[in-house]
């Protein structure tokens, strides 16, 4: 049973929900266990490399560094609170130390949980799934499509522009000035491009008939079963078990306002 | 809300937020670096133009409903590309747009004079405030800084969302790109209508 | 002519149609019909209004664009006014004259299958009919392939079986072989006889280049540079009778048309009327063989080019994506030379240039432009003595005008305003544009598009002009021109190195001739020897040009006749 056979808007809807959940609470035990779990069922469930994981989570770790960072620098002192360290106007709280790193670890649940989803579903399947179970008007959805179709081209694109203009002797940007001349230069036509080519694609569209008309069948089709609710289950299971270890030795906090 | 759009116009209109989710996530580095060198408040200064397709989405095609549309699919679009926020960004973008939107419901979606496009961009500021004052935990911090997070952000929001934004879709419509939209036309007939000061 | 006494199937009526923007009417007072199962050939002079006219026929236009559109078209007697929105789309299919705009999913299957979900086919057949009109057009095996890594002629080809799977009464089809080799492009002409052989479909083809489809249409529709109709009738009316017109008008003739006409001017055809086939053609001639001496349009061949060599490529290697595009490629074109290069849809063509024009860099080997290396050489010195010309005319674009696109690169080279004023209205009258100069270089038509792209080259005094396809799209007139003024380019002593699918221009003007196959240079010399290698032809897709196949048919007429005689 791979996570990527799970209907994607139902993936979606846990995420959701588990995010929700977990920012009840407001100890750093809860989701740091919640992060370890997820992390390994995008492993074993996901087939995902974790050096591809990795990649799109380092620059969150980095994030909730600066995020503990700043929760301690400007934090809030408030009466009675255990001093651990002080220099200057700086104070440091056990208390305020704990709110910190609660923050850092929300950062990083919340990151594994939308890796988890982000890598184990296509976003065509994703479209097709809220069209087909969620109802979202299949001229956006569609319209979503095509936008998302420009992606690649977009890289694609910026070649061809900054082509162009070598081949009619633009010299190259040498000064900041220059610099953000140039980026002027570049940006502009893309985003002209984009408008055309989405403009031309509408007509591709119209041309075969599509009128965006609610009841489409649908030739891939996208089913809910019992299985992506055993899905969600577990997934909530894995925030209450967390919240429950975490309860046991005694660090389980709610949230109650401090931010 | 959308059987009154014309394909073409949902289609510019997601291709825009696809665009604009390219640079809001290269914009999320640059934020990282700023947040690392002033703290929280660095992300405040650069924080509107993660409202400006909401700007430019109203300003071309003109029907309720563009900015927070935009809004929420580029959104949705960084999502799907890897912003590792995940779903809880969709609800980030939607709550910027519904800022954005509110000014324009104001006017009845039918004035884009540059004022109005300012006071969108400061709607927008003023709404993720909100949002990001519950999220992410601003109350943990000093009232003093938390109100210069807010006014930076606020300016934020009037320069880099309302003024940049004006200033791409006239410098787009330049090209000719935007000849059948609202926009392309006014400029066309070089008569400033609706704020455009060409 | 027996299928007119049918109901027409689509009608139009005193159709005009004005672009918002633009004062005068493309389109004036268009009115023909469209019978149940002809093949149609719609044609006309660059820019007259072909495409505009497919646009209006499958109401696509004026609800996509600004403009006003006047008279009524009639679908089976019913005005188009009256369909639903999608609805005429059911009947009527098109394939749009620019591969790359047509569509709107990531991979084959899905697009096929969004195209039938459209037309409210039941989700279980959907599989079978992907499968049949994949297979109709030799695509199976790239079911699931991703639309954009396919060749420029698969693409083409995709678009096809989009239309075909939903079974239209009518295909209308936008100059489909434009960027196709020759090979491909005769196979496409061979897949729509099988269609229309095997159902009752209504085809309306505009091309510009006609020997592959003179025998699979009917009628012929013909506009002229006004957008009026010029004449409507059978397409062996239109060539025996009205060749001359049409050649004033600019529109190409099918090749032995052609032939047949100058050899009458010269004296020499003694037919009736003008030839349609080959076989009328040599039967018209009294000596055939002596025929084929008057007949050779080939260019004297210039003073020789002079042994000074301009640029030299030494074993070109480039990979991309872990895939070998450019395998080992050596060779070199001399000061005044005019070098060709052919190949197959996707052989690396494009590639190759574009190592040449310096925008990629080799993996392997080197690049001499005047004895220096290309790396050595200033960017911008570099681009004043060497031009190169996109295969996409649009990439070539990065002004807001026709006008200031052609000035672009005079003012970078500061250039006083007046001279630059008088330079860019010459140039734009040599390619036919002047009345174009204010328009948006975008919304040309895709032949003036391709001309503007090599306007933009030519106004400067470049050593060496590397141009990839340039010629594609145009009518006979301003293919002439574009050619006229490449030769001159090589007389005032620079070089032209040139991709090109047509093979008469390779007979006609080519000193030296490069075939590629998957990368790799698999000929490199004159194309006379070029007609003669049986098996590079086919390995590369090429065909003969019209004159060798002429001088073969000729031959093996004669050899029969011969061995009748013993
Ligand atoms: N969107 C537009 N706005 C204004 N003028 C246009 C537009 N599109 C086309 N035209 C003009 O209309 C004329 C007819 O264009 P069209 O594309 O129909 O020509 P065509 O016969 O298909 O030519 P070609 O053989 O080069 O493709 C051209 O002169 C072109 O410049
Ligand atoms: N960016 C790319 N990544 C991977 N493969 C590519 C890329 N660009 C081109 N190719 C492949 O390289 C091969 C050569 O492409 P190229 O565009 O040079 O062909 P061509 O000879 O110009 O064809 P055509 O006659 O259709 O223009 C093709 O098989 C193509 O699929
Ligand atoms: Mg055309
Ligand atoms: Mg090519």
């Amino acid at each position: 049973m791979l996570l990527h056979e799970f209907n994607p808007s139902i993936k979606a809807f846990t995420v959701i929900v588990c995010v929700l959940i977990l920012s009840v609470f407001f100890d750093p035990v809860t989701p740091f266990l919640t992060l370890v779990m997820t992390a390994a069922a995008t492993f074993i469930f996901g087939r995902v490399s974790f050096k591809r994981w990795i990649l799109l989570f380092s620059p969150f770790i980095f994030m909730a560094a600066i995020y503990i960072w700043s929760a301690l620098v400007f934090s809030k002192t408030i009466e009675g609170e255990t001093l651990i360290w002080t220099w200057g106007i700086f104070t440091l709280t056990e208390e305020s130390f704990l709110r910190a790193l609660s923050l850092g670890m929300r950062v990083l649940s919340f990151t594994s949980l939308s890796l988890l989803f982000i890598l184990t579903t296509k976003p065509t399947d994703f479209l097709l799934s809220l069209m087909q179970q969620c109802r979202l008007p299949p001229k956006l959805a569609y319209g979503i499509m095509a936008g998302y179709r420009f992606l690649p081209l977009m890289k694609e694109e910026f070649e061809i522009i900054k082509s162009a203009h070598r081949i009619r002797g633009v010299p190259k940007a040498r000064t900041f000035h220059d610099k953000a001349a140039e980026l002027k230069r570049y940006t502009v036509p893309l985003l002209a491009g984009a408008i055309r080519k989405a403009e031309r694609t509408a007509m591709a569209m119209e041309s075969k008939g599509f009128t965006g008309d609610k009841n489409r069948d649908f030739y891939h089709k996208i089913s809910v079963s019992w299985k992506d609710w055993a899905c969600f289950a577990f997934f909530i299971g894995v925030i209450l078990i967390s919240a429950y270890i975490s309860w046991l030795f005694g660090f389980l906090q709610f949230y109650n306002g401090e931010l | 809300m959308l059987e009154k759009w014309k394909l073409r116009e949902v289609i510019v209109l997601s291709v825009l937020a696809v665009v604009f989710a390219v640079v809001y996530l290269a914009f999320l580095q640059f934020g990282n670096v700023l947040y690392g060198m002033f703290g929280l408040i660095g992300y405040d200064l650069i924080f509107g133009i993660w409202f400006i397709v909401s700007i430019i989405a109203a300003y071309i095609i003109r029907k309720p409903g563009a900015a927070f549309l935009s809004e929420t699919i580029a959104a949705a679009i960084e999502v799907m590309i890897g912003n590792a926020v995940g779903p809880r960004l969709i609800l980030s973008g939607m709550i910027q747009g519904i800022g954005a939107e509110a000014v324009f419901a104001a006017t009845k979606w039918n004035n884009y004079r540059t004022w109005v496009l300012i006071a969108a961009g400061m709607g927008s500021s003023v709404t993720s405030f909100i949002w990001g004052y519950y999220i992410s935990g601003y109350a943990a911090l000093s009232p003093g800084y938390v109100t210069a997070m807010f006014f930076v952000r606020l300016i934020s929001g009037a320069l880099l969302a309302g003024l940049l934004g004006k200033w791409m879709s006239e410098s787009l419509a330049k090209t000719g790109a935007l000849n059948s939209f609202p926009i392309g036309k006014e400029l066309k007939r070089g008569k400033p209508e609706n704020g455009i000061t060409a | 002519m027996e299928l007119q006494h049918n109901r027409h199937i689509l009608k139009t009526e005193q159709l005009s149609f004005r672009y918002e923007d633009v004062k005068k009417p493309i389109l004036k007072d268009v009115q023909f019909s469209l019978y149940p199962g002809e093949a149609v050939l719609l044609l006309g002079p660059s820019g007259s209004g072909k495409s505009t006219l497919a646009f209006c026929l499958n109401k696509l236009y004026p609800e996509a664009v600004d403009g006003e559109l006047k008279g009524t078209i009639s679908f089976k007697g019913r005005r188009l006014a009256e369909f639903g929105p999608g609805e005429i789309n059911e009947y009527i299919g098109i394939v749009f004259q620019d591969p790359e705009s047509q569509f709107c999913m990531t991979t084959v299957e899905d697009e096929l299958a969004f195209g039938l979900e459209n037309m409210k086919t039941p989700p279980e057949e959907i599989e079978r009919k992907i499968d049949e009109a994949l297979e109709l057009v030799h695509l199976l095996p790239y079911k699931h392939s991703l639309i954009h890594t396919l060749s420029g002629g698969q693409k083409q080809k995709l678009a096809l079986a989009c239309v075909l799977s939903l079974k239209p009464d009518i295909l209308i089809l936008d100059e489909p072989t434009a960027n196709l080799d020759p090979a491909s492009s005769y196979e496409l002409t061979r897949i729509l006889k099988e269609i229309k052989k095997n159902q009752t479909i209504s085809l309306l083809i505009i091309e510009h280049k006609l020997d592959d489809w003179v025998n699979l249409t009917d009628r012929c529709v013909v506009l002229n540079k006004e957008g009026e109709i010029l004449f409507i009738g059978s397409t062996a009316e239109c060539f025996n009778q009205y060749a001359e017109e049409l050649l004033h008008e600019g529109i190409w003739l099918p090749s032995a048309v052609r032939a047949g006409l100058s050899g009458k001017k010269a004296g020499i055809y003694h037919g009736e009327t003008l030839p349609l086939t080959d076989r009328e053609l040599i039967t018209g001639f009294a000596n055939p063989s002596a025929a084929l001496q008057i007949l050779d349009n080939r260019k004297n061949k210039h003073q020789g080019p002079e042994e000074q060599i301009i640029l030299s490529a030494e074993k070109l290697s480039y990979n991309k994506a872990g895939k070998d595009l450019i395998r080992n490629i050596s060779f070199s074109v001399k000061t005044g030379e005019f070098v060709a290069i052919a190949g197959s849809n996707g052989s690396g063509k494009t590639t190759l240039s574009r190592l040449l024009a310096g925008l990629s860099a080799p993996s392997k080997g080197n690049i001499l432009f005047n004895d220096r290396p290309l790396s050595q050489w200033k960017e911008q010195e570099l681009r004043q003595k060497s031009g190169y010309v996109f295969q996409n005319p649009e990439h070539q674009f990065i002004a807001d005008s026709v006008y200031a696109e052609i000035a672009f690169s005079l003012k970078i080279q500061q250039i006083p305003e007046a001279d630059i004023q008088k330079k860019v209205q010459a140039a734009l009258l040599q390619v036919d544009l002047l009345k174009c100069a204010d328009m948006n270089p975008f919304s040309l038509s895709q032949g003036q598009k391709r001309r503007l792209s090599v306007a933009s080259m030519l106004v400067n005094d470049l050593d060496l002009l590397i141009l990839d396809e340039p010629t594609f799209g145009q009518d006979a007139r301003t293919s002439g021109q574009l050619m006229k003024l490449l030769e001159t380019k090589i007389h005032s002593g620079g070089s032209v190195l040139m991709i090109t699918h047509d093979m008469e221009i390779i007979h006609s003007y080519a000193d030296k001739v490069l075939v590629l196959s998957e990368g790799e240079k698999i000929y490199d010399g004159l194309p006379d020897a070029l007609w003669k290698k049986d098996e590079i032809m086919e390995i590369a897709s090429l065909k003969v040009p019209y004159i060798e196949k002429l001088r073969n048919d000729i031959g093996s007429i004669a050899g029969r006749e011969k061995l009748a005689l013993t």
